[in-house]
Parts: structure tokens; C-alpha cells; sequence
């Protein structure tokens, strides 16, 4: 509950600073729906070409792509650490953040949250809805319930994801490629995995499981009974990995070894 | 009084490894890696009771910060045992850390672009702060450090010196009863100086707030704390009072003489070698420093001894400074005690 009001006081503050640096602010809503814009048209063009890819028509492959920004929006909004090491271990920011009396996770998703990439979910539910309507689908009224449960699934899996990478800069503070790359590989996930072959499924289902943020839980939304029990696994496989992930937070803070200065 | 900090046999040691030369050693470091074990704080035991001021002092690399930040619970240990407020620090951090305020001189508690009083208010929340108490004692702080003036203005606009007691006044929001400043006065003018100092007298005296302070500046050092403890290479060589420090270090005084002509060595030693006297040349091969006894005939002879041969423009006796103690203490590497 404390951190619920801590949450807010720092979304205050947040929208505060953003407020006075209004152009600031304009440019990112710009460019953040540009970038998703010129995606939408990729996807567009690439399915111009094919009505059907293993199956999936191309409404279908926009919905789950429109399904895919809503969690994926979420993660970027709050679960900005890509650059963790160089910033908080390199830098030592962490010191910092070790003498205040919060969760040190909980003040690092505070201190670089950026609201402005809520936005790409507005554009996800815009192309949700272009889709769906093209298929015809229809909303139950417990849909909403589902589609927010999944969502809070797709972006702990996310989140799982990158907190882990995270922390491998408590262990070692070298510069590692690995961040892009996964973003990269995030990416996948935003297609219909059995389009890909047996391997690479298996990687994007269990190992890295971007599979839960796009279409697994699309799936569900778009009928496709055969994928219901992985859609209905999103909510656990995003706990667990989020779980695991702030284990792996834990010990590392125990390891961590401080800038010298 | 009870302790507030108790440290035994306190030890960290860093893994790092080394890397070989050459393209043949980046190979050979892929499979067997050089690892090199360093100790920055080796076995160290202290303790400091509520109320103290106490001075943390060593040269750089010495182990000061990497103690402090094992105190302050954001290191672990590598060995031995740490109670600071009744808690294990690093294993109960998110509670011990409520009881403590931390000021880092280089790094900022503040955030950089919203208004101070912004910050405080962030503070106030994540050290759950009660309104009334807030409004008390910050009151008091604001007045005191004199940052009133500068509470609407974003921290980026802000002077060092104004900055550094926003700083002071951040890690007071939930008023701790132990205080640790890290290099508070580093890079301030004097003024700036002062004020802080008068500052950190004044919390002590009206909340009893313990306080364990590193510095380079030994001036601060003077002005606020009796006792010091002096780190080397990762050990206390000394833990005491700095007065204590001062007398059995500065027992000798210095005599600089600048002549108006060139002088030697050799010659000036001539001169007194009736006396225990050693030499130095100062800036310039006109100036020199005399080091002898406290003792009023060796000074007023070896003055009499040279004035009578060399003219000189300038005179000056010096006390040993503090500053000068602590360096003969490190080149020697050991404290005499008296």
C-alpha cells in the first residue's frame, strides 16, 4: 500500500517534470507513433503479398501484433533498464539507491519510467480493434478481465526477461551486446510461432518466452481453440519468470561491488 | 553510553582479475584467468558511541569509502561483524536504512530537474515521513542551512555550495540519529565551509546525532571532531583523540628563513651543527626550512647562528599543521604512541 502511494507521488512528479518541457514531450508521442505507424505499414506490405501464412490469415497476424503493443507498451513504460549497468554499476547510482528504504528494483522502475510509451498501447488497441472487426469477432463481457490479466502476463514475461539480463551487471560491469539483442529476438514473438521451425518454437515458448506476448494470448481472442491452453499459461509463465527474475535481483544486490571513488 | 556502531575484525576483499599481454595472453585468459585477490578493508575493529563526532580519515585507496559503504549496508562483508543502530545493515537494509542519513559529496541525493522542495517531498514519502514531524524539524534545518530561498529552484540551477546543503538538508528529512558525510566539503569555498560545519555542531548538540565523517580537508576534521581514525592500506593504524595525535606528533617546530641570497645545504648545516636541526629546501632555492625541537634555546640558537652569517628578507616559526602530522604519519606507516 505504501508503495502503491509512492508510485503515485512519483507519476506526479513525473508528469510535472514532462509538463514543463512540453515540446520535449510532443516530439516523443510524435516519433513513438511514428515508429509504430511505419511497422504497421511493414506488416501490411509483407502480408499484402500472402493472404495466408501457416494458417494465420492477415488480420489475424495484425490483430496479434496489435495485441502485442499493449503489453509490450507496458514494459517499456516502466522497465527501462536496458542500460542498467552502465548507468546504476558503472556509474554507481546504485549506492544511492541502496540507502533508501524501498525495494531497490521498485525505485529503479520509479526513477526511469517513461509514460509517454503508453501511448503504443493506444495505438495496439486501435489496430486490435481494426482487426477484429475485419475478422468479425466478438466481445464477451468478460473479455476486458481476460485481455487485462493477459496483458499483465505478456509484460512480466517481458519484464522477467530483461530484470534477469539486468543483472548480470552486478556480476561483471562489462559492455555486453546482449540488451539489443534480445530486443531483437523480443520481436518474435509478436508472430505466430508455428511459423517458425521446432527449435526456435521451443526457445520463444520456455527459454526466452516472448511467444506469451504476442500470440499465445491473441490466440485466445482470435478462437483458436488448439492454443488456448498456452494462452491461459501467459498469466503463470509471467509470474514465474518475474519471480525468478526478482530472486536473481536479490542475490545480485549481495554482490554488488560498488564504483571506486 | 551505548555503542551506536560496532565493527569486529570487518574485512572486504575484491575478486579482480588480471589480464595477461599480448594476443597469446588474450587467449590464454579465456580458459585460466589471473585472479588477484585485493583487501581493501583488512580486519578492522571499532566502535563509536551515540553522540560521538568522529573523523574517518586515510588516503586515498586506504579503504575509507568501501568501510562506509559496508556500514551503510550497501556493500557485503566479506567477513567479520557489523551492528550499527542494533541492525545488521546489509541483511535488514530497507529497515537499518530509516535510521541513518547518508550524504555522498560526489553524487547527488537530489533529483536533478525538479525543485528542491520537490525532492524533499519524494524523500518524505519513501522515508515515510508523518506531516507534523516533517514540518518541525525541516523547518529548523531549512532555517538553519539557509536554503529557504532556494526550495522552488530546480537542483540543476543550483550552485555547488547551495546544492551541498540541499544535500545535507535531504539526508536530515527523517532526522536519523546517525549520520554518515562522505567527502561533505569537497570542492566548497570557505564560507560554504563554515556554515556546514556550524550546521553539523548544531544537529549534534540538539539531537544527539552521531556522526562519522571522511574528508580530505583536515580543517573540517579539526573543527568538528575529537577523536579520529586513521586508516591505511585497508587497517586502522590509529583510533583516538585528535589531540592526542597533535602531541605526540607535533613536537617539533619549523623555522623558514628566506635569504636574499642563495644558500646550500651543506653551509646552512655547517652553520647549526651544534643543533638537532633538519633541512629543507622550500619553493625556491632562497627559501629554507628548518625542523627542530620545541625547544626555546635550539630555536632561538639556530636562529642566532644563521641570522649572524646569511641576511635574510623573511622570517618565519611555524607550527607543525595537522595536515603535516598525518603525512609523517603515513610516510612513517605507523603511529608512535606516546
Amino acid at each position: 500500500m505504501e508503495y502503491l502511494s509512492i508510485f503515485f507521488q512519483y507519476v506526479g512528479q513525473y508528469l510535472k517534470t514532462r509538463l514543463t518541457y512540453r515540446a520535449d514531450m510532443v516530439v516523443e508521442i510524435l516519433s513513438d507513433f511514428l515508429f509504430q505507424a511505419v511497422n504497421l505499414v511493414f506488416i501490411l506490405v509483407v502480408f499484402g503479398h500472402t493472404t495466408l501464412l501457416a494458417g494465420w490469415s492477415k488480420n489475424e497476424m495484425i490483430f496479434i501484433y496489435g495485441f502485442f503493443l499493449v503489453p509490450f507498451s507496458i514494459f517499456a513504460s516502466f522497465f527501462n533498464i536496458w542500460d542498467f549497468t552502465d548507468r546504476y554499476i558503472v556509474k554507481g547510482e546504485m549506492d544511492r539507491i541502496l540507502t533508501r528504504p524501498v525495494h531497490s528494483l521498485f525505485q529503479i522502475v520509479l526513477e526511469r519510467m517513461e509514460l509517454e510509451s503508453l501511448f503504443g498501447a493506444v495505438t495496439g488497441l486501435v489496430v486490435m480493434f481494426y482487426a477484429g472487426d475485419k475478422l468479425g469477432l466478438e466481445i464477451s463481457w468478460y473479455d476486458p478481465f481476460i485481455f487485462l490479466l493477459l496483458v499483465l502476463g505478456g509484460a512480466l514475461v517481458y519484464a522477467g526477461i530483461f530484470i534477469s539480463l539486468a543483472t548480470i551487471g552486478f556480476w561483471s560491469d562489462s559492455r555486453t551486446d546482449i540488451m539489443p539483442m534480445m530486443y531483437n529476438i523480443g520481436n518474435y514473438g509478436r508472430y505466430p510461432v508455428d511459423i517458425y521451425n521446432k527449435i526456435i518454437k521451443y526457445v520463444l515458448t520456455w527459454i526466452l518466452p516472448f511467444a506469451f506476448v504476442g500470440v499465445y494470448p491473441a490466440s485466445y481472442f482470435l478462437k483458436r481453440d488448439e492454443w488456448y491452453t498456452y494462452a491461459f499459461l501467459t498469466p503463470v509463465v509471467g509470474l514465474v519468470f518475474f519471480m525468478m527474475a526478482v530472486t536473481l535481483w536479490n542475490i545480485g544486490v549481495t554482490k554488488y561491488r560498488g564504483a571506486g571513488n | 553510553m551505548e555503542n551506536i556502531i560496532e565493527v569486529q575484525n570487518l574485512k572486504k576483499a575484491f575478486k579482480s582479475y588480471s589480464s595477461r599481454q599480448g594476443l597469446k595472453g588474450a587467449f590464454r585468459d579465456l580458459f585460466t584467468r589471473n585472479y588477484t585477490i585485493k583487501t581493501a578493508v583488512d580486519d578492522i575493529s571499532f566502535s563509536i558511541k551515540r553522540g560521538e563526532m568522529v573523523g574517518y580519515i586515510g588516503e586515498n585507496g586506504a579503504g575509507k569509502s568501501t568501510s562506509i559503504k559496508m556500514l551503510t549496508g550497501i556493500l557485503t562483508p566479506t567477513d567479520g561483524k557489523i551492528v550499527v543502530n542494533g541492525m545488521n545493515p546489509h541483511k535488514e537494509r530497507e529497515k537499518f536504512v530509516k535510521t541513518i542519513g547518508v550524504v555522498f559529496g560526489q553524487r547527488s541525493q537530489l533529483w536533478w530537474d525538479i525543485a528542491v522542495q520537490e525532492s524533499f517531498r519524494l524523500l518524505k514519502k519513501i522515508y515515510n515521513v508523518p506531516d507534523e514531524q516533517y514540518e518541525e524539524h525541516m523547518k529548523d534545518v531549512i532555517d538553519t542551512l539557509d536554503i529557504g530561498p532556494l526550495l522552488d529552484k530546480p537542483v540543476r540551477k543550483l550552485s555547488l555550495g547551495q546544492r551541498m546543503r540541499c544535500e545535507l538538508a535531504a539526508a536530515l528529512i527523517h532526522n536519523p540519529p546517525l549520520l554518515f558525510l562522505d567527502e561533505p566539503t569537497i570542492g566548497l569555498d570557505v564560507l560554504v565551509k563554515l556554515k556546514i560545519r556550524e550546521f553539523l555542531k548544531r544537529i549534534n548538540e540538539k539531537y544527539g546525532t552521531t556522526i562519522l565523517l571522511t574528508t580530505h580537508d583536515l580543517s573540517d576534521i579539526e573543527a568538528l571532531c575529537e577523536r579520529v581514525v586513521m586508516l591505511d592500506e585497508g587497517k586502522i593504524i590509529y583510533d583516538g583523540p585528535l589531540k592526542e595525535l597533535r602531541e605526540n606528533w607535533a613536537e617539533g617546530k619549523q623555522i623558514q628563513f628566506q635569504f636574499s641570497e642563495k644558500a646550500t645545504l651543506e653551509e646552512l648545516q655547517n652553520l647549526t651543527k651544534d643543533h638537532l636541526v633538519v633541512w629543507e629546501q622550500g619553493e625556491s632555492d632562497l627559501i629554507w626550512v628548518a625542523s627542530v625541537d620545541s625547544d626555546e634555546t635550539v630555536i632561538s640558537g639556530v636562529i642566532g647562528k644563521v641570522t649572524a652569517v646569511k641576511k635574510i628578507a623573511d622570517l618565519k616559526i611555524l607550527e607543525i599543521s595537522t595536515e603535516e602530522i598525518i603525512r609523517n604519519i603515513y610516510v612513517e606507516g605507523a603511529v608512535r604512541h606516546g
